[in-house]
C-alpha cells in the first residue's frame, strides 16, 4: 500500500517540555492509523504539525513521497488534509450546512447556500451520513456535531483525515457508530484516516495499523492484527502494569472514624445528605457507589469540614470533630482529595511549592515566628515529585502547567505527605489514564495499608469493587445497603445505585 | 492562544502570552510608558499653544528640583503610598477596596477628634507625645472601622464590597462636610467650611524637614512585600484572592480573611488622613477642598495596580504621580494652560502603563493569516 502522508525525524520543543522527539510517522493510503499514547505523550501535537498548525524545530513532511511544508493549516488543506480537533471548532447557533460552508476559500463574497447545500447533501449521500442540514448545531448531540467536523473537512476536499480523541466526549453507541462510518469510508472512498486515542479497544477493533508514542517518542509500530491490548498498554506505559483487586486489604485495626446519623443541605438548600452512618476501621477502605448528584460529593465537603452538617455527629478516633474548622480536621489527619482538581484542589497560577503549603501553611513544622519556610515546603515538594513519578520540570512551575493526571498524582502525594488517618478521596481516578489509575489506585491501598481509613467515592464500579472492603452504593443521600467485598457484585451495586433496594447485607 | 486576532486582509495581528518576560523589561516598559505618556500629552500643550518644552520643564522643575515644589511632592507622594497599601491589601485577597476617600475622612476625622477631646493649653496638658500617638492611633482605627464595614458584610452577607464602600465614601464626605462646616464640632477659629488648626506641639515630628510618616510609609512597604512573600499570612491572602474555593479546602478561613483585608486596608486609609491632614507642614487641618485629596487617592489605586501588588515597586510610582500632579497643577498657573492638565497628565500615564502590561504579558504577532483558519468557537459547548 502507497505511503499517502509521512513524517521523518520530527521534533518539537515547548518551554521545559521535549514534546516530540525525532518523530518517525507513516500512513498508508486507505486505513485507519492509530496514534495512541497517553495523556502527554505528544499526539495532539504532532497532529498539529501534520495540520500546519505547529510548526516542528526539526523534520519534515512529506505528501505522496514528495517533501511539502505547512506554514497553516491553510497549507494543509489544499494539500487535501482535514482536521478535527480535540475540542469542538463549531458555531451553535449556526445551522449544519452553515458551518460546513463557513469558512470555507471559496464562499468568499457572496454565499451561495443553495448550490452549496446540494453538494453537501451529494457529500452525505456518498459518505452514508444521516444529518439534517437545516438543523442548529445546538440541537445536535455530540455525535452528530462530530459528524458535522467530518463533512466539514471532506467539503473542502480533505483525502486524509485527522481526528483527535473523537470518542472521548461520545457515549459508547454514538462511538461505535462513528468508527463503523469511519470504516465503511476509508474502505468505501479510499479516505486515509488518522485517529488519535488512548482508548485500547477503539485500537483494537477500528484501526489497521498503530503508531505508539510515549513521551514524545515512538516506541512502537505496528499493525493491529499483530498485536494484542496487553502488548500495546506495555508500549504505551512502558512497563507491565498490575492488574486490578489484590487480596484484602490488611488487618483492620482500631476504629477510625465513625458517622452517626450525618445530614446536610446541599447548595440549593435542599436536604442532600439524610442521614447516613458508618463506622471505618484502620486500614479499611469503604466505596461508595453513586450517580452523581445523590448527596457523596455533600458527604466528602461535611466530612472534610466544608459544609456544615444539619444532624449527626462525626468522629475521628473517638474524638467529636462535627464543628472543627477545615484546617483543625487538617491538623487532627483527616485528608481530602476533592474531584474538581484544577478549581478546589490546587491553584493554577501558583508554583508547585506554593501548593504544597496549601495544607501546610498552619503547620509549626513549616512555619517559623510566622513565615513559612520556603526551603522545607520545596524539600518537600521535590520529595512528593520524586515520589509520586511527576513529570515537571522543576518544583517551581506553575501548577496549570501539569498535566491532569500529573497533577492529580502531586494533589495526592500532598494529601498523604500529611499521612491522614482518614482520606476522602472523590473520583481519584475520573479523566485519568491507564498509568496514573492504575498508580492512584495503588498508593490509596498503600494509604490503607498504612492505618488510614479511607473513604473513596466513584462513579466507576470496576474502581469502587476492585477497592472497597466495604461498598456502600448511596441513593438519594442515604446509604441503600452496606455490602462485604464479597457481596458487592458489580450487578448489584449498579442496580441498587439506580434506588434497586435490595434486602440489607451485613449490615453493622 | 492569546486574544482574538485583528484582521487586516490577508494579514491578522494578534496577541499571544509571553512565557516569561525577560527581567529588565520591566523597567523598560516602565520607562517607555512614562515617555509615551508626556509625548502624548504635548498634544495638549500644543492645542493651548503652549511649547512642550517650556510646559515639561515647568512641570519637573516644580515637582522634582524647587525645594518647595520637591517637600510638596514627597509629601504627596507619601500620602498616596498609604492609598497604595489601603487598596494593594484587599486587592491581595481579589478584593477591590473602592472606600479610600471615606476612609481617608473617617482617619482625619479621628484624628482630629483626640486634640478636641483631650487637649488642653499648656498648664495641665497631656503630653504631646501621647497625644500623637493617640491620633495616630485613632486614625488607624477609624479607617480600620470604615474598611471593616465593607470586610463585615462582605465576609458574612456576601454583599458586594464595591457597592458598600463607595456608598461609605458619600456618607463621610458629608460628615466631614458637617463637622468642619461653621457650628459644627470641628470648625475652625476663623474660615468658614475648614477644621481648626492643629496645636504648634500637636504637630507631626519633622524629620530633617520631613515627616516621620515617609519612614512609616517606607517601612510598610518593606513589611508588605515581605508579608506576601514570606509569610503564612500574605500566603493566606494570596491563596484566597487566586482561588477562594482552594484557600477553603486547605483551611482558609474567608470571612476571616476578608475582614482582616479590609480592616488592614482601612487603617493604611486611615493613616494617609492623619498623614495628610495632621503632619503635612502647613497645613495641619482639614482643608475646604478636602474632597480633592479623597479623589487623588485613586491614584494610589492605580499604583498599586501598575506595581502589580509590590508595595515597594509602587513607591516610585507613586512617586511619580505625586510630582506629576503637582507639577502639572504649577505648570497650569504659570503658562495658563487650560484647567485639568494635572488630571489630564496622570490619565493618560495610566492609559500608557496599563498598555505597557498588556505588551509586557503579551506578544503582538502580526502573520499572513491561513484563509481557512478555524472559525470563531463559540463558548459553551460540551467538550469545548
Ligand atoms: N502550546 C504548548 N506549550 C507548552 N507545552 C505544550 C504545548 N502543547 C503541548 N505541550 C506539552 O507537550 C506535551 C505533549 O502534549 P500533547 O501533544 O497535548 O499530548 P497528548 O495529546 O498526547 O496528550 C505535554 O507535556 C504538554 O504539556
Ligand atoms: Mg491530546
Amino acid at each position: 500500500m502507497e505511503v499517502v502522508l509521512a513524517a521523518r525525524g520530527i521534533t518539537k520543543r515547548f518551554p521545559g517540555v521535549l514534546a516530540l522527539d525525532r518523530v518517525d510517522l507513516e500512513v498508508p493510503g486507505g486505513e485507519i492509523h492509530a496514534v495512541l499514547g497517553q495523556n502527554g505523550a505528544g499526539k495532539t501535537t504532532l497532529m498539529n504539525v501534520l495540520f500546519g498548525l505547529v510548526q516542528p524545530d526539526e523534520g519534515a513532511l512529506f505528501l505522496h513521497g514528495r517533501r511539502v511544508e505547512f506554514r497553516s493549516p491553510h497549507d494543509a488543506l489544499t494539500h487535501g488534509i482535514g482536521m478535527v480537533h480535540q475540542t469542538r471548532r463549531l458555531v451553535a447557533a449556526h445551522t449544519v450546512l452553515e458551518n460546513i460552508v463557513l469558512g470555507h476559500p471559496r464562499v468568499r463574497g457572496v454565499l451561495s447556500l443553495r448550490d452549496a447545500r446540494v453538494e453537501v447533501a451529494a457529500l452525505c449521500r456518498r459518505y452514508g451520513v444521516g444529518l439534517d442540514l437545516g438543523a442548529r448545531v445546538w440541537q445536535l448531540s455530540e455525535g452528530e456535531r462530530q459528524w458535522v467536523e467530518i463533512l466539514k473537512a471532506l467539503y473542502r476536499g480533505a483525502r486524509v483525515l485527522i481526528l483527535d480523541e473523537p470518542t472521548s466526549v461520545l457515549t459508547p453507541p454514538e462511538a461505535a457508530a462513528l468508527l463503523a462510518g469511519l470504516q465503511a469510508m476509508v474502505r468505501g472512498e479510499g479516505v486515509t484516516a488518522l485517529l488519535v486515542t488512548h482508548k485500547l479497544p477503539t485500537v483494537m477493533s477500528a484501526c489497521d495499523r498503530v503508531t505508539v508514542l510515549r513521551a514524545g517518542r515512538v516506541v512502537g509500530r505496528l499493525r493491529t492484527a499483530e498485536a494484542t491490548e496487553d502488548l500495546l498498554v506495555r508500549y504505551m506505559v512502558g512497563r507491565d502494569v498490575a492488574p486490578g483487586p489484590a487480596g484484602p486489604s490488611g488487618a483492620p485495626g482500631r476504629r477510625v472514624l465513625e458517622v452517626e446519623d450525618l445530614a446536610c443541605l446541599g447548595d440549593r438548600g435542599v436536604a442532600a445528605l439524610r442521614g447516613v452512618s458508618f463506622a471505618l476501621r484502620e486500614g479499611e477502605i469503604l466505596g461508595i457507589a453513586g450517580v452523581a448528584g445523590n448527596g457523596q460529593e455533600e458527604l466528602a465537603q461535611v466530612l472534610a469540614g466544608l459544609r456544615p452538617a444539619t444532624a449527626g455527629r462525626v468522629r475521628l478516633d473517638g474524638r467529636d470533630i462535627t464543628r472543627l474548622p477545615p484546617v483543625a480536621r487538617w491538623a487532627l489527619g483527616v485528608g481530602y482529595i476533592p474531584a474538581e482538581r484544577t478549581e478546589v484542589a490546587s491553584i493554577g497560577a501558583f508554583s508547585l511549592v506554593d501548593n504544597t503549603a496549601l495544607t501546610y501553611h498552619f503547620d509549626p513544622a513549616y512555619v517559623r515566628r510566622g513565615l513559612l519556610d520556603d526551603a522545607g515546603l520545596a524539600r518537600l515538594t521535590r520529595r512528593i515529585i520524586d515520589g509520586f513519578d511527576v513529570k515537571v520540570p522543576h518544583p517551581y512551575a506553575r501548577a496549570r502547567q501539569l498535566s491532569g493526571g500529573n497533577l492529580q498524582k502531586m494533589i495526592l502525594g500532598r494529601v498523604l505527605s500529611r499521612a491522614p488517618r482518614v482520606l476522602i478521596a472523590h473520583l481519584p481516578t475520573q479523566g485519568l489514564d491507564v498509568e496514573a489509575t492504575a498508580f492512584v489506585r495503588a498508593q490509596l491501598r498503600e494509604a490503607a495499608a498504612g492505618g488510614a481509613a479511607v473513604v473513596l467515592i466513584s462513579e466507576d464500579l470496576d474502581e469502587i469493587v476492585a477497592l472497597g472492603d466495604w461498598v456502600a452504593p448511596i441513593y438519594e443521600g442515604r446509604f441503600v445497603a452496606w455490602l462485604g467485598r464479597e457481596q458487592a457484585d458489580p450487578e448489584t451495586v449498579g442496580a441498587m445505585m439506580a434506588g434497586r433496594r435490595r434486602e440489607w447485607a451485613a449490615a453493622r | 492562544m492569546g486574544c482574538g486576532p485583528v484582521r487586516l486582509g490577508r494579514h491578522e495581528l494578534t496577541l499571544e502570552p509571553r512565557q516569561a518576560p525577560p527581567a529588565g523589561y520591566t523597567v523598560l516598559t516602565a520607562v517607555a510608558a512614562i515617555v509615551a505618556a508626556l509625548a502624548l500629552a504635548s498634544v495638549l500643550f500644543l492645542s493651548a499653544d503652549a511649547s512642550p518644552a517650556a510646559a515639561y520643564r515647568a512641570i519637573f522643575s516644580y515637582a522634582f528640583l524647587n525645594p518647595h515644589g520637591l517637600a510638596a511632592t514627597v509629601h504627596r507622594s507619601i500620602y498616596l503610598l498609604f492609598c497604595t497599601y489601603a487598596f494593594l491589601v484587599p486587592l491581595r485577597a481579589g478584593l477591590w477596596n473602592i472606600g479610600l476617600p471615606g476612609q481617608v475622612y473617617a482617619g482625619g476625622l479621628a484624628a482630629f477628634a483626640v486634640p478636641l477631646l483631650l487637649w488642653r493649653e499648656p498648664p495641665g496638658a497631656p503630653a504631646p507625645a501621647v497625644v500623637i500617638a493617640l491620633m495616630i492611633a485613632a486614625a488607624a482605627a477609624a479607617g480600620a472601622a470604615a474598611g471593616g464595614i465593607a470586610g463585615v458584610l462582605r465576609a458574612r452577607f456576601q454583599v458586594n464590597e464595591i457597592l458598600v464602600t463607595m456608598m461609605l465614601n458619600s456618607i463621610l464626605f458629608w460628615v466631614v462636610a458637617y463637622m468642619v462646616k461653621e457650628g459644627g464640632p470641628f470648625m475652625g477659629a476663623t474660615a468658614e467650611g475648614e477644621s481648626f488648626t492643629l496645636p504648634a506641639p500637636l504637630r507631626a515630628p519633622l524629620w530633617w524637614g520631613v515627616p516621620f510618616t515617609a519612614a512609616a510609609a517606607l517601612g510598610a512597604a518593606a513589611l508588605l512585600d515581605l508579608l506576601f512573600a514570606r509569610a503564612a499570612l500574605g500566603y493566606r491572602i494570596r491563596a484566597f484572592g487566586e482561588s477562594p474555593a482552594a484557600a477553603r479546602y486547605g483551611g482558609v478561613n474567608p470571612a476571616a480573611t476578608s475582614l482582616l483585608v479590609f480592616l488592614l486596608g482601612g487603617a493604611f486609609a486611615g493613616l494617609a488622613g492623619y498623614h495628610n491632614f495632621a503632619a503635612i507642614p502647613g497645613v495641619y487641618k482639614i482643608p475646604g477642598n478636602y474632597g480633592y485629596y479623597g479623589d487623588l487617592g485613586f491614584y494610589g489605586m492605580i499604583s498599586a495596580l501598575i506595581a502589580r501588588g509590590s508595595a515597594l515597586g509602587a513607591v516610585p510610582i507613586a512617586f511619580l504621580f505625586g510630582g506629576l500632579s503637582l507639577g502639572a497643577r504649577f505648570a497650569q498657573g504659570a503658562l495658563r494652560l487650560p484647567f485639568g492638565v494635572d488630571y489630564a497628565l496622570l490619565g493618560l500615564l495610566m492609559m500608557t502603563f496599563i498598555g505597557s502590561h498588556v505588551l509586557q504579558a503579551f506578544r503582538v504577532v502580526w502573520r499572513r493569516r491561513a484563509a481557512a483558519a478555524p472559525e470563531a468557537v463559540v463558548g459553551g459547548l460540551p467538550g469545548a
